[in-house]
């Protein structure tokens, strides 16, 4: 059987069922919210600062560079949200604005300073969140534009931004790995680029500065007799010098509105995206079930169940999707389905109660990893590896399950195949928190620590080690009874227990937030649920948009099909 | 039976996918039948898998979806696609773009035609309805996004009338087709409906065969169709039948499709309105004007054939009329009139002026509660007043009993001085006038 043999999969709401989408807006209000602050930069007087100077803020640059129509999808916008750095000062986005962006037809990587928040200074975690979205683009092979408008580092904190294996210095390690392995990459400076900054720029294919654009090691504020010589950092490493005598940049442009349309007719000359090849004729087609649907399925509580397969139904194509291997582990659901006209793989984890194939008859929770879920997922993760499926991977999990029969089992052995096997991957993996990502359950689901390619959160993530009260009962185990119930009859004893567990969990609770998560560059973005769907058919589209550099199999020499075939035969 | 008669022409043997209800039908008759499953449409005919399954297990490598509600539905093309039997139709992707009202809009924008203004997609609010009808200027009408069948839409004739109407177009389209999404157009009326039929390979050749006129309705349904349409001047048929070819072209679209577009009472603009991605009823009208069998053109381009033909060899000569014939009772409101056939007797076919399409035969009993078409009657003629004229005599000797039929409604329009002088339109029919 070489098709690709899907079925319709989900319903329509039911009429009378929850719709959780009232409770879900609350937190999606708020996240709008905070985005718009974030995009504010650092107020209007910035905004008209740079404007006064003849010149555009980053996302003024950003949105004149993409494709009309086109809406750029931003990674890393709460980097640093909430930080407070020395001298009461704040840093929205880190100082930078990553995003992936169609740039005539061609998804690239955009890397912009952000010139209303200290004239584009690199923040602490500025330097890593350049260097994520450079490993980004290096992972999926996309052009990389960078819109250079830098300060340099900002000294207060410089050690926390200098020194380390992420320091400043490791973006230029990044331009130059992007380049030995052929991406495309290309620099527009507009103002300011100083030190570090001077350097980023360079490594690219192509530069082009405006007339507002110098590039320095050090300014003129640092040259010994700059004053009395009438020295500036225009004059030392403005385009006259650059341009006609360094060599360091390659045209001069006027204004900022010219050198982004250079740079569009830049990526004219690049190769077309693969995308359109790989669907074989076939089209986007939305979802059968409407993909804004997925908010009033996730119930806000996590304790809460829904139905997995309605989930899947609201993200491929047509709601047509084939389940891999449905007969074993039912507690994990994986298979294929076409996205944007694309194939990818797809896991995701069962709620509520499946069938306990070690007690027939009887029930266990899914959203657990039980040996035969880790078997599954594994040997479908190496499937799509080995076929060049896109995997996504839909975390809703508790973790793996724990106790006597687990140790036997051996699900630290099973776990760790998982592990090796997603470790070692080499197609893009991308992994999407959709609401509890808990303990090793995460890592299983190939969470950030295994380098999806992208990671995105909900507003209902809740990435930990454990829930709250898990650790709490873990923290004061020795004043447990067997049923986690506190054994101490002193009151005052009681009362102190009780409090130091409240604060346990609270505190748990807290760092859950994927607020906490996006500030610490654990997650990449959150989304809004009914934006799920297009941000993973345009994720998609981007790892099938270069060729030649991973493997890619039409569906007639899938090892899926094998995969399949032993699985129906061992039934038989 | 249409279709059947088509594969029999072309060497092919068909197979009826029917319901337990149709096994024992008269068109069944030595025919292969593979059986859906019961009597309910939607455990039988409406069900895409059962549909690809039967296809698949009865080793089909096409399917032809008819006229019906399947035939315009991507889910059903995607499905035979992933499973190996070729669809006769438009891909599945261009199928989704012409069922979605306002992307098609768009995109015949796009393409060079001329559209009903309104709003740029749904709209959100009614404030936001509200922006838009300022801007196309009043009456206008909410429409459901994803509707049809005249469910989820409203007029409102001035702003007064706005916010209820997109209040309760809303509503009705939630409940109707479980999306509330709404947009806004200018509310055109009367007009008549002239549309065009077109024909695509899979190679990027496509041609026009004309232009139909369907303004003769009644309720909305068509009761006469023409070509050519009396009433467009020869340069706007030229380009706009040239700007359809090119559409054809721009979206991909792949066998038989039909553009409806609506001319402007005053008769200055046709506009597009919508597309059906299939064969449609009154095909017939277009393929006694060019000689064309549209059916077996649109099984061997879905075999993968090149058009046989370029524009040029295109030859629509003449003018050519279509009476649909029903079983309805004029006395009651033109009510389904079920009921047996006593006596039925076909006109002359006057050396093949005169074409009859039906499934009907003495003793035949028309269905309650169902479609109740029994015939069309097509008549060819040198002009307009000669096709008119030949008409009226097959309808005369046409001779149905046992039930009321639409026969003499069709002698009454078609010597109207009204339908003579094309002082009609969509909602007036030229008895009405008369």
């Amino acid at each position: 059987m070489s098709f690709v043999p899907v079925t319709p999969i989900g319903a329509p709401l039911a009429p009378a069922a929850d719709d959780h989408r009232p409770a879900l807006a609350v937190l999606e209000d708020r996240l709008r919210a905070r985005r718009a602050e974030v995009e504010a930069g650092w107020g209007p007087s910035y905004v008209d600062r740079v404007h006064k100077k003849g010149k555009l803020t980053a996302r003024e640059r950003l949105r004149k560079l993409i494709d009309p129509g086109t809406e750029p999808r931003e990674l890393g916008t709460f980097v640093n949200y909430g930080e407070v750095f020395p001298g009461d000062q704040r840093s929205p986005a880190a100082g930078v604005v990553t995003a992936l962006a169609l740039v005539e037809g061609r998804w690239c990587m955009v890397i912009a300073n952000d010139n209303t928040v200290a004239s584009g200074a690199w923040w602490p975690r500025t330097p890593e969140k350049i260097q994520r979205a450079q490993q980004i683009a290096l992972r999926l092979r996309l052009p990389t534009i960078y819109l250079v408008d830098c300060s340099g580092l900002f000294l207060p904190e410089q050690s926390k931004s200098f020194p380390g294996g992420r320091g400043a210095g490791h973006i230029f390690k990044m331009n130059s790995l992007l380049s030995a392995n052929g991406v495309p990459q290309l620099a527009g400076v507009f103002g300011d680029c100083i030190a570090g900054g001077g350097y980023m720029p360079i490594i690219s294919d192509r530069v082009y500065m405006t007339e507002q654009a110098y590039m320095v090691i050090a300014g003129a504020a640092l040259i010994k007799g700059a004053k009395s010589q009438k020295m500036t950092s225009l004059g030392i490493g403005g385009p006259e010098v650059h341009v006609h005598q360094s060599g360091c940049a390659d045209v001069r442009v006027p204004d900022d509105d010219t050198l982004l349309a250079c740079l569009r007719r830049e990526v004219t000359r690049l190769p077309t995206s693969g995308a359109s090849y790989y669907r074989g004729g076939v089209g986007d087609l939305a979802p059968a079930h409407r993909a804004d649907e997925l908010g009033a399925l996730l119930p806000v509580d996590h304790r809460e169940v829904y139905d997995a397969h309605q989930v899947i139904a609201r993200l491929v194509d047509q709601s047509l999707f084939w389940e891999v291997l449905p007969e074993v582990g039912e507690e994990m659901i994986c298979g294929v389905g076409r996205i944007g006209g694309l194939y990818a793989g797809l896991v995701i984890n069962r709620q509520g109660l499946v069938g306990d194939p070690e007690r027939p008859g009887s029930q266990r929770p899914a959203g657990i990893l039980y040996r035969q879920g880790i078997a599954k997922i594994s040997a479908f993760s190496r499937a799509c590896n080995d076929d060049g499926l896109p995997l996504i991977w839909l975390h809703d999990i508790s973790g793996f399950d724990i106790g006597a029969e687990a140790e036997a089992h051996g699900l630290l052995a099973y776990g760790s195949s998982l592990i090796y096997t997603n470790s070692t991957n080499s197609v893009p993996m991308f992994s999407v928190l959709l609401r509890k990502a808990s303990g090793a359950g995460y890592y299983a689901m190939a969470g950030m620590p295994f380098d999806p390619v992208v990671q995105l959160s909900t507003c209902l993530s809740r990435l930990s080690v454990m829930e709250g009260r898990t650790l709490a009962i873990a923290t004061y185990n020795t004043k447990l009874d067997d049923d986690f119930q506190i054994a101490v009859s002193d009151p005052a004893e009681r009362a102190k227990i009780e409090a130091g567990m409240r604060e346990v969990e609270a505190r748990i609770e807290q760092d859950m937030d994927p607020f906490v998560a996006a500030r610490q560059q654990d997650t990449d973005e959150i989304v809004e649920l009914a934006a799920l769907r297009d941000w993973l058919r345009d994720l998609v589209e981007m790892a099938y948009q270069g060729t030649g550099y991973r493997r890619v199999k039409n569906p007639r020499i899938w090892s899926m099909h094998d995969l399949a075939e032993l699985a129906r035969g061992s039934r038989r | 039976m249409r279709i059947a008669r088509a594969c029999d022409a072309l060497g092919i043997t068909p197979v009826f996918a029917v319901s337990e209800a149709d096994r024992d039908a008269p068109y069944t008759r030595g025919r292969e039948v593979v059986v859906l499953g019961p009597a309910r449409a939607s455990s039988s005919y409406l069900d895409v898998r059962r549909v690809v399954q039967a296809a698949v297990q009865s080793r089909c490598s096409a399917l032809h979806p008819g006229w019906g509600f399947l035939s315009e539905n991507p889910l059903l093309a995607s499905l035979c696609a992933a499973h190996g039997v070729t669809f006769i139709g438009p891909p599945p992707h261009v199928m989704a773009l012409m069922g979605g009202k306002t992307p098609a809009k768009r995109a015949m924008r796009g393409a060079g035609f001329a559209v009903i203004p309104g709003s740029d997609g749904p709209v959100a609010s009614a404030a936001d309805a509200r922006a838009s009808a300022e801007q196309v200027g009043y009456p206008v009408l909410l429409k459901a996004e994803s509707g049809g069948g005249g469910r989820g839409m409203r007029v409102a004739r001035g702003p007064d009338e706005l916010e209820a109407a997109f209040t309760d177009a809303q509503g009705e389209a939630r409940g109707a087709f479980g999306d509330d999404r709404v947009f806004l157009e200018r509310l055109i009326e009367g007009g008549r409906h002239v549309e065009i039929q077109v024909f695509a390979d899979r190679y990027g050749n496509a041609i026009h065969v004309g232009e139909r006129d369907c303004t003769v309705q009644r309720n909305h349904q068509k009761l006469i169709e023409e070509s050519p349409s009396p009433v467009l001047s020869d340069e706007l048929r030229a380009r706009t039948l040239a700007t359809a070819v090119a559409a054809t072209r721009a979206i991909g679209y792949v066998g038989a499709g039909t553009m409806e577009m609506l001319l402007e009472p005053g008769g200055g603009t046709l506009r597009f309105m919508e597309m059906n991605t299939r064969l449609q009823v009154e095909h017939t009208v277009s393929e006694q004007r060019s000689g064309l069998d549209l059916m077996i053109l649109q099984i061997r381009v879905a075999a993968g054939q090149r058009l046989p033909l370029t524009q040029d060899a295109v030859a629509l000569t003449g003018h050519v009329i279509e009476c649909r014939i029903n079983a309805e009772d004029p006395a009651a409101g033109f009510r389904p009139a079920p009921g047996q056939i006593t006596g039925w007797q076909l006109p002359d076919r006057q050396d093949g002026a005169i074409r009859v399409d039906t499934h009907v035969e003495a003793g035949y009993r028309v269905p309650p509660y169902y479609d109740s078409l029994l015939c069309k009657v097509i008549a060819r003629g040198d002009d307009r007043a000669d096709a008119i004229a030949r008409m009226l005599r097959a309808l005369s000797e046409l001779r149905c009993e046992g039930v009321p039929t639409t026969i003499p409604l069709h002698q009454r329009i078609l010597a109207s001085s009204a339908f003579r002088t094309h002082a009609y339109d969509t909602r007036t029919n030229p008895l009405e006038l008369t």
